[in-house]
């Protein structure tokens, strides 16, 4: 049984057409294939290619380069990317707080919501009933910190009560830990360098007139006019610049 | 992927054991061929290393009757096979081939296999449990049970 079985399995065998035919077929197969598998990776790498671009693109929009706080009563802080646009707002005490839930101004042109937040109720009420507003930018690229300041003074117009200055970004960062917008920040470290017991708790609450008011008290000098800068920023023509 | 070279030579090589797993499991044909050309379709994209031509052979076996098992359990083919594209085993062949493989081929399935890789390729039930991924006294067993059912179709003195 074991021949007559091998000698029929013998007689089975491939045709020599159907050898040829599927040598063709796989080849024509084989070449989509391997077209298939090539898009599939030239779209892979457009895949990855695109969320690297995408990835280091969000990553430059959502990287803070500036800060400017805005201090009257209401405090708050709007932090600015590369591409000038507030990609954040945080409020520093409750007004601060109510202004920026109030005040759309996330991804707007910093210049923009300057506007809108100096246009606001809460901040116009405060310049009316003659409260000093201070206007701080924080960035450590100078020339860009000039641009913003010269920006903010012109949005800030100039009144008497506007005092606008600039100072680095690790300026900005310590204030952020300390709980104080920047231009109260400074403010406290005026104070503190006349009260060494002054805590960033004892001027969150006061207005910045009422800050300028105390270190006038401590330093024993007049209380300073309207409009007068106290800034320290980085270079003699960078910091301390009043806007009126 | 392999180059159409390579697929050249193995087509050359396993043709006739593919043809042969084909036509013992399919009754049809077009569903035959379709297989043939699969099988080499997939080696030719295969990135598989053998190690000789043995283990490139099994390799053949293995994924033939898987394909062709794929075929027969599908939904459609299942409904849909077509009853006048039926394969017609050699015409030329000697009336006894005809006879023996029309036995092989009134088998149930499960012993259609073990017989040819016995029978024909020479492989021991222990290779051939390797290769269908069964255990060895199983395949014994497949063997004997074919061999009584082959004797009692085509008579014969046992010395299988």
């Amino acid at each position: 049984m074991h021949d007559r079985l091998h000698n029929a399995f013998s007689a089975l065998r491939a045709e020599e057409d159907l050898k040829s035919k599927t040598l063709d077929a796989v080849a024509r197969r084989a070449g989509r294939q391997r077209a298939r598998r090539r898009r599939m990776r030239a779209l892979a790498c457009a895949a990855a290619c695109l969320l690297l671009v995408l990835g280091l693109g969000g990553g430059l929009f959502f990287t803070p380069v500036s800060a400017i706080s805005l201090d009257i009563n209401p405090s708050v802080m709007l932090t600015v990317n590369r591409f000038d646009r507030v990609i954040g707002i945080e409020g520093y005490n409750d007004g601060g707080r109510e202004l920026a839930r109030s005040t759309p101004v996330l991804f707007a042109d910093y210049s923009q919501a300057l506007t809108a937040l100096l246009a606001s109720a809460a901040v116009q009420d405060c310049l009316e009933r003659g409260e000093a507003l201070s206007i701080f930018v924080a960035c450590d690229d100078e020339q860009r910190s000039q641009e913003i300041l010269a920006n903010v003074e012109s949005c800030a117009g100039g009144g008497r009560n506007v005092h606008c200055q600039s100072g680095g970004w690790a300026e900005g960062s310590a204030a952020r830990e300390a709980g104080l917008s920047c231009g109260k920040y400074r403010a406290f470290l005026e104070l503190q360098a006349l009260d060494p017991d002054a805590t960033p708790e004892d001027v969150q609450g006061l207005t910045m007139r009422e800050i300028r008011e105390k270190i006038a008290a401590l330093s024993g000098e007049p209380a300073p006019t309207p409009g007068q800068g106290h800034g320290k920023g980085h270079g003699a023509h960078h910091g301390g610049q009043g806007c009126s | 992927m392999r180059s159409e070279q390579e697929t050249a030579r193995a087509i050359e090589l396993h043709a006739d054991t593919v043809r042969r797993l084909c036509l013992i499991h399919l009754k049809n044909q077009a569903d035959s061929e379709d297989v043939f050309q699969n099988v080499f379709l997939k080696y030719a994209l295969s990135s598989a290393v053998f190690e000789n031509e043995e283990h490139e052979k099994a390799w053949f076996i293995r994924v033939t009757i898987n394909a062709c098992r794929d075929l027969l359990r599908s939904f459609f083919r299942s409904r849909t096979v077509p009853l006048d594209d039926l394969i017609d085993l050699p015409a030329q062949a000697p009336p006894d081939t005809r006879e023996v493989l029309d036995a092989v081929l009134a088998l149930p399935e499960k012993y259609r296999d073990p017989v040819y890789l016995h029978y024909y390729e020479g492989y021991t039930a222990p290779d051939i449990g390797r290769i269908l991924h069964k255990n060895a006294n199983t395949v014994y067993s497949l063997l004997a049970r074919a061999k009584k059912l082959l004797r009692e179709s085509l008579g014969g003195d046992g010395d299988a």
